[in-house]
C-alpha cells in the first residue's frame, strides 16, 4: 500500500522535480540517518504548509511550506531528525498495525487508497497521532542525530518557537486547527525540553548561508504560495521574522506588502505601501512590486505615481498574464 | 480515473443531506434576482445545503466540470461552500479591484491545496458593464488532475456578479468553453430584481 502511494507521489505534479535540491535535502536526511540512509527516500512536495512526514517504508515528504519557514539547514535537520526518530522507533509502523486491527483501518484505506496521500495530508497527520511518549522519544533521537551530524541542536527549539509565533498570531490564537500541532502536544514543554538538549549538546553548525543560497531560486514561488494561502496573520508573523534574513529582504517585504494589501483591514493599505516602497528601494524586487504599487496609487487617486508604477511593471514583465489589464489601466489613466 | 470520479462523487453525495439536480433548459434564465443569461443548450444545476452562494451548473457531472454563477453577492459575503470550517474563508468586498477579485477566486479554488496559475487577465464587459475576464490553470490536489478555467466578473452597485468554469484541460474544457463564453456574452444585469418564475 505504501509503495503504491510512493509511486503515486513520485508521479505527482506536486512532487518538486529538482534533482539538485532533492539531493541536497536527501544529503541532510542521510547525514542524520546514518546507517538508515539507504532506507530514506526524500520527496520535496509543493504544498505551502509547514510539514514533514516519514512513512513506515522510508518515504519522507518535505513540504515547501516547511522549507520556506526554516532559517537554516540545522532547523530543517531538527524536523527531519524528529521524523527519522519516529521511523527508527517504528512509531508509524505501530500506528499502521494498530489501525489494521481496528475500525480505523477503513479510514486508513480511505486516506491512502481513494483520495490519495497528498489529498488528505491533515488526515494522515491525524492518523499518525503519536503518543506524548512517542513524541518525546522522537525529540530525543532527533536531537542526538542532529548533534552527531554536527548541527547546532539549539536550532530545534527555535523551529518550534518560530512556529508558535505564527500560531499565536492567528485570530483564534493557539486554539486554531493545525494537523501538525494537533499531533504534537505540549509546545511549551517541547521548547523547554529541546532547550535542555541544546545545553547538553553544545556546538555545531547552522549552515544558514548554504540553505538560503540553495533555496533562493524558489523563494519567489514559495512566497507567492504563502500569500495565496490567505492566512494573513500567520503570514505577516512569518514574513516579519523573515525580513531579518540575510538574503531576499526585498522579496519578503513585497510578500508582506501583498498580504496587507489583500487583507485590506484598517491601516493595511498604508502599511502595504510602505513595504512595497521599501522593497522597490532595495532593488532586485519582484516586478509585481510595481504592479501592486500602481494598484494602490490608482485606488488612492495618485494618477502620476500609478502610471509610472504600471509602466515600470510592464517594462520588467512585458509578458505577464495580467499585462492586458494593466495596459487598460494605463489607457484609463491617460484619458 | 472514471472509478476515482465515481468514488469521490459518491463520497460527496454521502456527505450531503440532500442533493437536488435540476435541468436548466435552453433559452433565457434568471440566476438569482438580477442576472439574466441566455443559454443555447441544457445544463444541470446541482444544489445542496452548504454549497455557498453560487449556482453550480455542470454538463458532465460535478466531479468533471463546474460552472459557478454568482449573482448579487453582497459586501462581506463568503463566496464558497462553508462545509469545511477548518479551511480559510474568502469573502467579497465591494471595493475590490480586478486583481483582488481574481485573488479571491484563486484563494477559493486553492482552499483544498490545489495549485492555481493565472494565465490571462484582461478587461472585458460582463453583464452589460465593465468587468474582467481571466483564464487559469489548476492542478487538483486530490487527484493531480490538470484543469483549465475561465472566469468573468464585475461589481455592480456594490454587488458581485461572476461566472467561473473549470474542467479537465484535455477533452472537457475545450468541448464546453465556447458555450460558456456564449453564456458570459449573453449575461445581463438588471437594474431591479426580477421575480422568479414558478
Amino acid at each position: 500500500m505504501m509503495d503504491r502511494e510512493e509511486t503515486r507521489l513520485r508521479r505527482s505534479q506536486f512532487n518538486l522535480r529538482d534533482p539538485q535540491l532533492q539531493a541536497y535535502v536527501q544529503g541532510i536526511a542521510c547525514r542524520l540517518g546514518g546507517e538508515h540512509c539507504p532506507d530514506i527516500r526524500v520527496y520535496l512536495v509543493h504544498t505551502p504548509q509547514f510539514n514533514a512526514s516519514m512513512a513506515p517504508n522510508g518515504m519522507m515528504q518535505v513540504w515547501t511550506g516547511l522549507m520556506l519557514r526554516v532559517d537554516n539547514e540545522a532547523q530543517l535537520a531538527a524536523v527531519l531528525g524528529h521524523e527519522i526518530g519516529h521511523y527508527m522507533e517504528r512509531h508509524s509502523l505501530e500506528q499502521l498495525r494498530a489501525a489494521k486491527t481496528s475500525s480505523a483501518f477503513g479510514q486508513f484505506l480511505g486516506v491512502f487508497g481513494v483520495v490519495g496521500l497528498l489529498g488528505a495530508a491533515g488526515l494522515v497527520a491525524g492518523m499518525f497521532a503519536y503518543s506524548r511518549d512517542n513524541e518525546r522519544d522522537a525529540d530525543r533521537i532527533g536531537a542526538t542525530l542532529m548533534h552527531k551530524a554536527g548541527y547546532d541542536v539549539a536550532e530545534a527549539a527555535r523551529v518550534w518557537a518560530n512556529l508558535t509565533l505564527e500560531v499565536n498570531a492567528r485570530p483564534g490564537g493557539a486554539g486554531g486547527p493545525n494537523p501538525l500541532f494537533a499531533t504534537h502536544p505540549g509546545r511549551e514543554e517541547r521548547e523547554g525540553v529541546l532547550a535542555e538538549f541544546a545545553a547538553s549538546y553544545k556546538g555545531g553548525v547552522t549552515n544558514e548561508a548554504a540553505w538560503q543560497e540553495k533555496t533562493a531560486p524558489y523563494l519567489r514561488e514559495w512566497l507567492a504560495d504563502e500569500v495565496k494561502r490567505g492566512q494573513h496573520e500567520e503570514s505577516i508573523a512569518f514574513l516579519t521574522r523573515a525580513t531579518g534574513r540575510s538574503l531576499g529582504k526585498a522579496e519578503y517585504l513585497f510578500a508582506r506588502g501583498e498580504v496587507q494589501r489583500l487583507r485590506a483591514a484598517d491601516g493595511d493599505l498604508n502599511a502595504a505601501l510602505k513595504d512595497l516602497q521599501a522593497a522597490a528601494a532595495l532593488g532586485n524586487e519582484p516586478p509585481e512590486t510595481h504592479r501592486s504599487l500602481g494598484v494602490i496609487y490608482r485606488t488612492t487617486k495618485h494618477p502620476d505615481d500609478a502610471r509610472s508604477s504600471f509602466e515600470r511593471y510592464l517594462k520588467l514583465a512585458p509578458n505577464a498574464a495580467d499585462a492586458p489589464m494593466i495596459k487598460s489601466y494605463l489607457e484609463e489613466l491617460s484619458a | 480515473m472514471k472509478i476515482l470520479f465515481s468514488l469521490v462523487f459518491a463520497a460527496l453525495l454521502a456527505g450531503c443531506a440532500n442533493v437536488a439536480t435540476k435541468k436548466i433548459a435552453a433559452g433565457e434564465n434568471m440566476v438569482g434576482e438580477r442576472l439574466q443569461v441566455n443559454i443555447d443548450g441544457a445544463w444541470n444545476q446541482i444544489s445542496t445545503s452548504g454549497m455557498g452562494p453560487a449556482q453550480v451548473w455542470t454538463m458532465e457531472g460535478l466531479p468533471v466540470d463546474q460552472l459557478r454563477i454568482y449573482s448579487g453577492i453582497k459586501d462581506g459575503e463568503v463566496i464558497h461552500d462553508t462545509r469545511n470550517a477548518s479551511q480559510k474563508s474568502f469573502n467579497f468586498r465591494s471595493t475590490m479591484q480586478s486583481d483582488e477579485l481574481v485573488s479571491m477566486f484563486e484563494g477559493m479554488l486553492t482552499r483544498d491545496g490545489s495549485t492555481f496559475k493565472l494565465t490571462k487577465l484582461e478587461p472585458s464587459s460582463f453583464g452589460g458593464g465593465k468587468g474582467v475576464r481571466f483564464e487559469y490553470a489548476i492542478v487538483t490536489k486530490e487527484d493531480n488532475l490538470p484543469l483549465s478555467g475561465v472566469g468573468f466578473a464585475t461589481v455592480n452597485n456594490g454587488e458581485l456578479f461572476a461566472m467561473l468554469y473549470n474542467a479537465p484541460r484535455l477533452g472537457f474544457f475545450p468541448r464546453h468553453q465556447a458555450r460558456v463564453e456564449q453564456i458570459a456574452r449573453s449575461a445581463k444585469i438588471t437594474a431591479t430584481p426580477v421575480p422568479a418564475k414558478n
